[in-house]
């Protein structure tokens, strides 16, 4: 594998991993987000901040995840007030003042962004390694959650948030909860995103950023992790296959997403699924 | 969507992915390729396409010129939509098919992020146009052949206290890179020329109304207003601002720099003064063959600073090529640091950093196109940093 | 002075916003989705308009041809994209409207070029003014005909028996359906009104720039969303107050703060505080 395969490698990661965290607030439990791009910069800035002063790699990384989950706690103790497109528009709102105050932040570079982030050490291999295991890590987390009591709790809140209150679930608390792990691993994917480019600035955590992980999310499957894992790393190779015909790279993007939406509204593992079914009940008639 | 614009996308993708593929093959057969990424698609698309205009133009004439060493040249191109994250793969996939030399014809963002891998990998890099100040610090395979933007904004602050003689300045700025690094300059230099800065202001770069900003402004009673921004944020702001009787000089850079402005603004760009790379009047026989080759090349279309700096950039390292041959990347380097050469942009050489020295045309609305105004050409006052 | 003058600037920009906006909320309050692609409407209403008028030299025939085109755009839309998908969860028609915006953009780009179009000759740009205030003719022009056509559609919707059937639709379909309303007739032409409404404001907003461009579309395709949340998402009347408030404050705001905050983020600021104490937004929706 060149360099050029290396960097496609770890961008497909970074975006896998930002799509999974996605999915654990809106797949899991429900809660629509249209400003995960504000977490991912949070992570980004803070873990650059401190790889500059002298920090080391996996401290910086550890900077990027719990700065994005303070910032994911206040904003989902804020968003329990408001519900469904209200929420989705909340947190786009989130995310368009993220990228006005870093834009004017002198300490932040202001337009100027971060620049001179210090090198990993890792190497080309070592940080797509690192970013694939950290993609796998995330992904085992999210299928551990699914089955697990909490996976449950989430799923009765996306369903219906008063019957589960009635049903004695703490909606506060896994709302809450879900919107910490989300962005944690949000900011996680910033902190490797910040040593990969060596170079940030506000526009590479907008709004188009933000629609494009939803994208992900709902191209792949809401709330089925293979379907958002493939989501992801299609969404994000397939302008590269069709890198020779720049002029209609977006247009292709764009396509893909109706197109998909159109035909398989349940996105790829939907689409995907009963071929699945079919060839279980197939080994299922053979036993 | 119905089905039949759906099957006149996939005809589409399919007849841009046969010549795709013809496109490769023919790459085998051995002419030099030139590595050129710029924005095609997305925000910046309209530059990205003046870039790749100005650098193909730089290429056909190098060809018509014979090539190099008889050997045809081409640009491999590649979209990065003005994204920052795109650079480093762009730079990875140049890294990989081994071209002698890159191009950037693109915003600061992906410039920036691409600039320390094409170091690390010892592949020289000129960048036409993007401002970003730390692109030339990533390291010395690593040039720019336009202004930075601190540069440019400490000449406006020349053009404005001292040549036009106007002390009392309303500055407005775009917010991104670009303005800020103006800003920056225009102030730095501004006492120095007795410009009193009465209010700064700032818009976004899709702004294309600026009616409260206007009326501020006319509020404000300055003696010229200094403002940073692209055509399509000019030409309006110019037009409201003189739609609202604000008479006074208004003072751009060389984001105004371009036809289009002048049709947005109409009657209203009238006496507009920029600081940019190109002047449209110029007896320099480079420029003058960049002025008539580009508007026959690409009937309709104007020349504006975007093209002149790619064909600028694209030429140098062509010449670069020329000189050193294609294998020896540190030769190649040394003579792209070399560079001395009259080109579409004027007279130009690099520091010890990759910045670049040249003088600034001064460009001035008349009749509706853009002419000669001045030149400021003070090597003290226009020293790129040396590190 | 300066203050009237802000507030003036904001309403027209608030005029504008309330021309989008009042089409995106009539299709949320009918079918409950986030329709960005109405932006997209709008760009094509702008295109439409300015090279009608640069090849016959009249502007009242692009804007006469533009209107009901990009109405039956509109409708279009309806029919082949989100019919299809309504009984889907919202994020799906979400989705493929970002993705036809998308879609839409490019294909402007690809189409007319990456520079944009402009007016042959300039129309409206002359200046009307009541002592030291005053406004471009284009920006008095957007506020007469917001009110006019906002006035218009209010008495379609109060005054006629199709309006009594528009309403009942939107308030509970199924009981509508039932009294032989006919909801399917109501969507279209929701969808037909609201589509030229948007072709409106963009021939307007086209005029008052002297600029059209593929891209024209990106900043109301999100910030009437923020609007219609405002307004409480279906309430008409309140996407109206929700769209003249957001003008006026970006107009104070940029000028006074926007060395804190850019437009956006104070447009989304002042969202996110209203929201904090009224969850329903401005105004509940019924």
């Amino acid at each position: 594998m060149g360099s050029y395969e290396l960097s496609l490698v770890t961008l497909a990661a970074i975006y896998a991993m930002l799509a999974l965290s996605l999915n654990l607030i809106t797949g899991f439990c429900g809660q629509i987000s249209l400003g995960h791009a504000a977490f991912f910069g949070a992570g980004a800035y803070a873990a650059a901040l401190l790889s500059k002063s002298g920090g080391p790699f996996v401290a910086a990384l550890g900077a990027g995840m719990l700065v994005a989950a303070l910032f994911g706690l206040v904003v989902g103790l804020a968003s329990l007030r408001v519900r469904h497109d209200f929420l989705a528009i909340t947190t786009m709102g989130v995310g368009f003042l993220f990228l006005g105050f870093v834009r004017k932040q002198k300490a932040l570079g202001a337009e100027l962004g971060i620049s001179g982030i210090p090198d990993h050490g890792l190497g080309a291999w070592g940080l797509a390694l690192l970013a694939v295991a950290l993609t796998v890590a995330t992904a085992i987390l999210s299928l551990h959650i699914r089955r697990a009591w909490a996976g449950r709790a989430f799923a009765a809140i996306a369903d219906d948030e008063d019957t589960a209150r009635t049903m004695g679930i703490d909606v506060v608390r896994y709302k809450l909860v879900a919107f910490v792990m989300g962005t944690a691993i949000a900011g996680l994917a910033g902190g490797v995103f910040a040593h990969f480019t060596r170079f940030i600035i506000p526009d590479a955590f907008g709004f188009t950023v933000s629609i494009s992980i939803l994208a992900m999310v709902i191209v792949g499957g809401i709330g089925s992790t293979w379907g958002v894992l493939v989501g992801a790393v299609m969404l994000t190779l397939l302008p590269e296959l069709f890198r020779f015909i720049n002029d209609y790279k977006l247009l292709i993007y764009g396509s893909l997403l109706l197109l998909v939406m159109r035909f398989a509204p349940g996105g790829l593992a939907g689409a995907l699924a009963p071929l699945f079914r079919r060839a279980g009940t197939a080994a299922g008639g053979a036993r | 969507m119905n089905r039949r614009t759906a099957i006149q996308f996939m005809l589409a993708g399919a007849s841009a992915l046969a010549l795709g593929g013809h496109r490769a093959a023919l790459a085998q057969q051995g002419p030099v390729k030139i590595g050129f990424h710029a924005p095609l698609t997305g925000f910046a698309a309209a530059d990205g396409k003046s870039a790749q205009l100005g650098a193909e133009l730089a290429v056909a004439q190098a060809n018509a010129a014979g090539g190099i060493g008889g050997r045809k040249i081409e640009l491999d191109i590649i979209d990065d939509q003005g994204k920052p994250e795109q650079g480093v793969p762009v730079a990875n996939r140049y890294i990989g098919e081994k071209h002698p030399v890159v191009v950037s014809g693109s915003y600061s963002g992906p410039t920036r992020a691409a600039a320390p891998v094409f170091h690390g990998a010892s592949v020289p890099y000129i960048s036409a146009y993007a401002i970003h100040p730390d692109i030339t610090r990533s390291g010395n395979y690593v040039f720019r052949t336009s202004f930075m933007g601190e540069v440019q904004g400490r000449a406006g602050a020349k053009l404005v206290g001292e040549m036009l003689n106007k002390k009392k300045v309303v500055v407005i700025t775009v917010n991104n890179d670009f303005g800020q690094a103006l800003a920056a300059g225009f102030k730095e230099a501004a006492p120095k020329f007795g410009i009193n800065i009465m209010k700064e202001y700032f818009f976004g770069m899709p702004d294309r109304q600026f009616g409260p900003l206007v009326a501020s402004v006319k509020a404000d009673n300055p003696e010229a207003i200094y403002a940073s921004g692209y055509f399509f944020n000019a030409g309006p702001l110019v037009a409201q601002l003189r739609g609202a009787g604000v008479n006074v000089p208004i003072i751009g850079q060389e984001g105004y720099d371009g036809q289009k402005f002048i049709e947005i603004a109409g009657p209203a760009a009238e006496g507009v003064i920029i600081t940019t790379s190109l002047d449209r009047d110029s007896k320099v026989p480079e420029t003058v063959k960049f002025i008539t080759e580009f508007e026959k090349a690409n009937p309709g279309a104007k020349v504006d600073m975007v093209a002149a700096s790619t064909h600028t950039a694209t030429r140098v390292a062509i010449e670069a090529l020329k000189k050193a041959g294609l294998t020896d990347r540190a030769k190649i380097r040394e003579a792209i640091a070399a560079t001395d050469m009259d080109a579409s942009t004027g007279h130009i050489s690099f520091n010890k950093l990759g910045e670049v020295k040249k003088a600034v045309q001064n460009q001035i609305v008349k009749d509706g196109r853009w002419r000669h105004h001045s030149v400021i050409d003070d090597p003290v006052l226009l020293a790129p940093p040396e590190s | 002075m300066l203050q009237l003058e802000l507030t003036i600037q904001g309403l027209i920009n608030g005029s504008m916003y309330a021309l989008m906006a009042v089409g995106l909320t009539l299709v949320y309050g009918l079918l409950r989705i986030l329709h960005v692609a109405h932006a997209g409407l709008y760009t094509l209403g702008a295109y439409i308009a300015v090279l009608i008028a640069n090849a016959s030299g009249s502007l009242l025939l692009g804007a006469a041809v533009a209107i009901p085109a990009v109405g039956l755009a509109g409708m279009a839309v309806y029919r082949l994209l989100y019919e299809p998908i309504l009984d889907r969860p919202p994020y799906v028609a979400l989705i493929a409207s970002i993705g036809l915006f998308i879609v839409m953009e490019e294909a402007y780009r690809l189409v007319f070029g990456p520079y944009g179009e402009t007016f042959s000759t300039p129309y409206l740009a002359g200046r009307l003014a009541i002592g030291p205030i005053g406004a471009k003719g284009a920006e008095v022009l957007m506020v007469i005909a917001a009110f006019g056509l906002l006035t218009l559609l209010a008495l379609l919707a109060r005054r006629t028996r199709f309006g009594v059937a528009w309403r009942a639709t939107v308030s509970d379909p199924a009981m509508a359906r039932s009294f032989g309303v006919d909801t399917i007739k109501v969507r279209y032409v929701n969808f037909f009104v609201a589509s030229g409404l948007a072709a409106s404001a963009a021939i307007l907003v086209a005029v008052l720039n002297n600029l059209v461009e593929p891209t024209m579309g990106s900043v109301p395709s999100y910030k009437t969303l923020a609007i219609i949340v405002l307004g409480g998402l279906g309430n008409v009347a309140g996407t109206l107050a929700a769209s003249l408030a957001l003008g006026v404050i970006e107009a104070f705001g940029t000028i006074y703060i926007g060395h804190l905050l850019d437009r956006d983020a104070i447009a989304f600021l002042f969202l996110v505080l209203v929201l904090m104490i009224r969850p329903q937004g401005l105004f509940a929706a019924k």
